[in-house]
């Protein structure tokens, strides 16, 4: 019981919340406690799954009463946005594979080999791998990339999801808890 | 909805924090799953909900007592009407409803 009060002291006292607030949450909460114990009552019992993060429950505390700021993406009841935080991660992900993609893999356009003297033509049209010039004069291999676009429409898959993404949290962020009772 | 039920134990008599508890388990409602009524307490006092103040219990340190403020009192009266006309909608619905349940 008393190692729970002092982690909550403890958390009170790194959040800021002023000594003589801290000291009044502390002893009431400590009298509570003390008097569930002695009713038979456990600390689960009266704090919930609470009981076990003194920490999170005490940030909660003070928070909700206003002394210090609610932490950005929580709610009233210090719930995190898992499938928020889930889909971030995955368009985060999707944006670095899709990066190192496209900065490791092959370009577009490559010319593999040559052996002309004739000016090449600075743009040879499709098909995508073509052999041109007669065999032996000129030899112009052209490969592209087949997977490019995939990449780079995974590229602004991600951008997009991200984007999304900032505006949910953007909007979570903003959200207050309601005023009046529900 | 705890806010609510907070707010209509403390109206039957001011009452600290693990009062209420009693009060409510008292009534059937064995609370608390993730949270705890100390965070909803604060969140009714910082929206002005109750009124606060300090008085020794029987015996006891002194508590700190929680009571509706007039604010707090409209609220629960709002709330409570609220909720009686939700929970007669969803009887409507519910009613012809027959339940059977196989042996």
């Amino acid at each position: 019981m008393s190692d729970f009060v002092e982690l909550c002291r403890q958390e009170w006292k790194r959040l800021g919340v002023p000594d003589p607030l801290a000291e009044e949450m502390a002893a009431d909460l400590a009298s509570d406690l003390g008097e569930a114990e002695a009713d038979g009552v456990s600390a689960e019992e009266l704090l919930g799954s609470s009981a076990f993060d003194p920490r999170s429950f005490a940030a909660s505390w003070a928070a909700e009463r206003g002394i210090v700021p609610v932490p950005a993406g929580r709610g009233s009841a210090g719930r995190r946005p898992i499938v928020l935080v889930a889909f971030t991660a995955v368009a985060a992900i999707a944006l670095i594979v899709a990066a190192l993609l496209l900065l490791t893999g092959q370009p577009t356009v490559s010319v593999v080999a040559s052996r002309t003297s004739r000016p090449t033509p600075p743009h040879v049209p499709s098909p995508p791998s073509a052999l041109l010039g007669p065999p032996g004069s000129s030899r112009i291999v052209l490969h592209t990339s087949a997977s490019t676009p995939v990449e780079w429409i995974l590229l602004l898959l991600a951008v997009v999801a991200l984007g999304f993404a900032a505006w949910l949290w953007s909007s979570l962020g903003r959200s207050r808890p309601p005023t009046a009772p529900a | 909805m705890l806010d609510l039920c907070l707010l209509a134990v403390m109206d039957e008599g001011p009452a600290y924090g693990y009062e209420m508890t009693k009060r409510l388990r008292d009534r059937g409602l064995a609370m608390v799953g993730e949270g705890s009524i100390y965070p909803l307490l604060g969140r009714l006092e910082r929206d002005g909900l109750v009124e606060t103040y300090r008085a020794a219990s029987n015996g006891g340190p002194p508590r700190k007592y929680y009571r509706p403020s007039s604010t707090g009192r409209l609220a629960l009266a709002l709330g409570v009407s609220e909720w009686r006309a939700a929970r007669d909608a969803v009887d409507a619905v519910l009613a012809p409803v027959k339940v059977e349940v196989a042996s």
